[in-house]
């Protein structure tokens, strides 16, 4: 006997999230991008890791639309192909200019999911409406988390400067060279398993007869921020202190808003908030 | 509005879709072919990665799996999701397989080393879920699709327990899980050699570096975070495929593998030709 | 690759013993959290009316969410590393983080399930959350430290090639798969189904039927760790610690003969041993337990 899950009307439309997701993100990846080379500095990069939050947002809604048809298998394979299709056009798009990189991800990344969309609903003969447009849409939202949590942690999204680390600590040059960098110490793995996590976990955890749109919502913006604050640990390998500080100070700052509002929406939407109390009989059993 | 999440594909082929699908296919070859000097180290090594593609998305539709009922004895096969438990076995055998290309022992015996090491993790996985339900928990093995086990000949249907649809793995599902596991520790490997063949050929020149070894560490880790991804892509539309539970070989289900064949093919060779351009262009 | 065979046989069967200790945390962690596929039984209880103290970790599968946590302690120390702080004091604050964020993960899964079945009139408990989650956190730091430290002898003292990172994504994704495989019958069946008739799958129509009250009272998630930590969770971690101990040593000490193909000739044997095995644990299960009786039939 399998869970029910209900299709829900009302809440925002999916487009207007889709969009605001998908818009969001572009404009915190050039503002790191942009904030970055006008100061001359890395403390902007944060912007990197928001861009993942608003990509994890509009991604959380997208897998609630697709899973709601019931696919057989499971919320996490949904942010596995994800990811899986976001990591190779987003290495694709490394190898443009700063202001390129970010276009051309979209573009291959609605190519690569609609050609993956395509197989899964025609040829694997799934039939389920929205599968086309989610898979494609899902492929973008893997590849902005990913381009967004390498510029947190690097500080840029060029190949070059994820292959190859030329930095120093204090003034002394460390011999990181090309093994200790962003894909040569392969932290673009962990990014790779974080984002696939936190975009399928909203949906995953929030699904059942009494889901509620906002309380997802706001459980994704929770999960991005809880992702951005390994990545900043993690930047300590390739960026200044300072910067590293600024990372970790906004990626705890919004966690513990969100997890706190994340609590009182599930106090709203819970049936009773028991502490220390016996099993409560439902009438008549 | 209440939808109850059964699935809903349908069974049979779309020949439409199919035909779509392999004019896409010979597209990207073609393209590979014609932008990249003919029967070179980038053909070559796009055809591996389509290769290797098709036999992870054929290798899971052999790993028995049971989903949820088969956590309370309800149905045989695995407990765990089938793309991630293919997932497990595949990239325990990539391990495998990189140490020996490290070696340079040569595609041929690195990709049968990388088969091996998933082959041998299937089976332990698969030997223990046997003698957890023999010795722990008191339960014969049975299969609930088929009356007489393929290979051994033991009869299936008295060995069943009331309300359940048949519980353990049959030996049918083992010898499934391990030729399955081969075949996704093949494809796996066979994707890592090729990406890393071209890498190591063309990331020096891209990154400037002083020497060809010192990006070795680069190529490994793009070539292996490509295998992982390429390797999650076709084990996921295979996944679907089978909508997610499978008795292995025996089962009726197994029929359908020739759509995720056709999936995997073009899937592949769009995700190899972008992974590929990465270095290339 | 390994000049010291010594030092290889050493470091392998040392990685071995880790890989055991991992996969018998990470069997009852999950069980202690109530993740995987027998998750599914505690979520659907309450639906056919059975309301329950049970921590409902819907977080993933164990393969996805192990390979995050894996891969986070040792992406998080491979970046301390390079930044020259001490290996030891690398891997335990980069375990220490990964840990920090399963539990939160822990938290955030149980209560939207939870409030997600307020239709059902299943409350949240509090003191369900305050007692279970740091007591599963212990679990995975254990499961996630000797796996990074298994990854991170691979690499440093076998000469693997893979990063740090990378390792920890794939034996995390492996030792979720083989802790999940072995441990999730024993733990869905055995100990939720408790009450059901000892030697026999679950009926279908006793889904959801859970064991509310037990022997110690109200059952709660640590009378279930407590139970699969008897036997399986020791079993998943000798799984996985074979797979990690035979895997390596296959490798070590036979790959220099044939050009690589000593080391697959030694990998098809092994296979052929535990088919046999299998086989004769199947035969043995069908001649000692025998049919079931054909009630039903008549």
């Amino acid at each position: 006997m399998t869970v029910k899950v209900e299709k829900i009307e009302g809440g925002t439309p999916h487009d207007t999230i889709m969009w605001a997701g998908l818009l969001s993100a572009l404009v915190c990846i050039y503002l790191g991008a942009g904030l970055n080379s006008m100061f001359n500095a890395y403390t902007f990069s944060f912007f990197g890791g928001l861009a993942a939050v608003a990509a994890i947002i509009w991604g959380s809604d997208t897998i609630k639309g697709l899973c709601s048809y019931g696919i057989g298998t499971g919320v996490p394979s949904v942010g596995m192909i994800s990811l899986g299709s976001g990591v190779i056009a987003m290495l694709i798009a490394t190898r443009f200019s700063w202001y390129l990189a970010p276009i051309v991800l979209v573009v291959v990344a609605v190519i690569i999911g609609a050609i993956i969309g395509y197989m899964a609903n025609d040829v694997i003969m799934m039939k389920i409406p929205v599968m086309r447009r989610s898979m494609t849409e899902v492929a973008v939202i893997g590849g902005l988390m990913l381009m967004g949590f390498a510029q947190m942690t690097t500080g840029s999204y060029a190949l070059l400067d994820l292959a190859a680390t030329k930095m120093s600590i204090l003034g002394l040059p460390i011999a990181a060279g090309f093994g200790g960098s962003f894909i040569g110490a392969s932290i673009i793995a962990v990014a790779f398993i974080l984002g696939a996590i936190a975009v399928q976990h909203p949906f995953n955890a929030c699904l059942g007869p009494s889901w509620k749109q906002d309380r997802m919502l706001m459980l994704a913006a929770e999960c991005g921020f809880l992702s951005m604050l390994p990545v900043a640990f993690m930047s300590v390998a390739y960026l200044s202190l300072p910067a590293v500080i600024v990372s970790v100070v906004v990626s705890a700052a919004g966690w513990l808003y969100t997890y706190n509002e994340y609590i009182c929406l599930a106090k709203r939407d819970a049936a009773a908030w028991l502490d220390a109390k016996p099993i409560r009989e439902p009438e008549g059993h | 509005m209440t939808v109850t999440p059964k699935p809903t594909g349908g069974v049979g082929m779309n020949p439409m879709a199919n035909a779509l699908s392999i004019i896409l296919l010979i597209a990207i070859i073609g393209a590979a072919w014609i932008l990249f000097g003919g029967y070179g180290l980038i053909f070559k090594a796009l055809v591996a990665v389509i290769l290797g593609g098709v036999l992870i998305g054929f290798g899971v539709h052999f790993v028995p799996v049971g989903g949820a009922p088969a956590a309370m004895g309800q149905a045989p096969g695995i407990a765990t999701g089938v793309a991630m438990l293919a997932a497990g076995a595949g990239l325990a055998g990539l391990f495998g397989g990189a140490y020996a290309a490290q070696s340079n022992l040569g595609l041929v015996t690195s990709v049968v080393a990388g088969g091996i090491g998933g082959a041998l993790m299937m089976a332990v996985t698969c030997l223990f879920v046997v003698l957890i339900y023999t010795y722990a928990m008191g339960i014969p093995s049975a299969s609930g699709k088929v009356k007489v086990d393929p290979i051994t000949g033991d009869t299936q249907a008295e060995y069943k327990s009331q309300g359940t649809e048949g519980h353990g793995l049959p030996f049918s599902s083992f010898a499934g899980g391990v030729i399955g596991g081969f075949l996704g520790g093949v494809g796996g490997t066979l994707i890592y050699y090729a990406l890393l063949q071209v890498y190591e050929d063309k990331l020096p020149a891209l990154l400037s570096a002083p020497t060809a070894q010192a990006i070795v560490p680069v190529a490994v880790s793009l070539a292996g975070v490509f295998a992982v991804g390429i390797f999650l892509v076709n084990a996921v539309l295979a996944a679907y495929n089978i909508t997610g539970t499978t008795e292995g070989f025996h089962d009726p289900k197994f029929s359908r593998f020739p759509r995720a064949i056709i999936a995997a093919l073009a899937a592949s060779a769009a995700c190899g030709l972008v992974a590929i351009l990465v270095a290339a262009i | 690759m390994v000049e010291n065979i010594v030092i290889g046989i050493g470091v392998t069967a040392f990685a071995g013993a880790l890989a055991s200790v991992a996969g018998a945390a990470e069997d009852v962690e999950s069980d202690i959290g109530s993740q995987g596929d027998p998750n599914s039984q505690v979520q659907l209880a309450p639906q056919m009316g059975y309301i329950h103290r049970i921590f409902n970790k819907a977080i993933s599968g164990e393969p996805p969410a192990y390979g995050l946590w894996v891969a986070l302690g040792a992406g998080l120390a491979a970046a301390f590393l390079q930044v020259n702080v001490n290996p030891i004091l690398a891997l335990t604050l980069g375990c220490v983080l990964a840990t920090l964020v399963q539990g939160v993960y822990a938290t955030t899964a149980y209560l939207g399930r939870i409030a997600s079945l307020a239709k059902f009139g299943q409350p949240v408990y509090i003191d369900i959350l305050k007692s279970m989650t740091t007591v599963t956190m212990a679990h995975a730091f254990i499961a996630i430290f000797t796996s990074v430290l298994m990854c991170y002898l691979m690499n440093a003292a076998l000469g693997h090639p893979f990063p740090l990172a990378l390792l920890g994504l794939i034996w995390g994704i492996a030792l979720g798969a083989a802790g999940s495989a072995t441990g999730n019958p024993f733990y869905g069946k055995e100990r939720q189904y408790q009450n059901q008739k000892f030697g026999a799958g679950v009926p279908v129509a006793a889904s959801g039927n859970i064991v509310r009250y037990a022997e110690a009272g109200e059952r709660n998630s640590l009378d279930n760790g407590w139970f699969t930590a008897k036997l399986g969770g020791p079993w998943s971690g000798i799984c996985f610690g074979l797979i990690v101990f035979l895997e390596l040593w296959r490798t070590v000490l036979f790959e220099p003969f044939w050009a690589g193909w000593g080391a697959i000739v030694v990998g098809l044997i092994l296979i052929l041993v535990f088919t046999f095995i299998d086989r004769y644990a199947e035969v043995w299960a069908r001649e000692t337990f025998g049919p079931y009786a054909k009630e039903a039939a008549k």
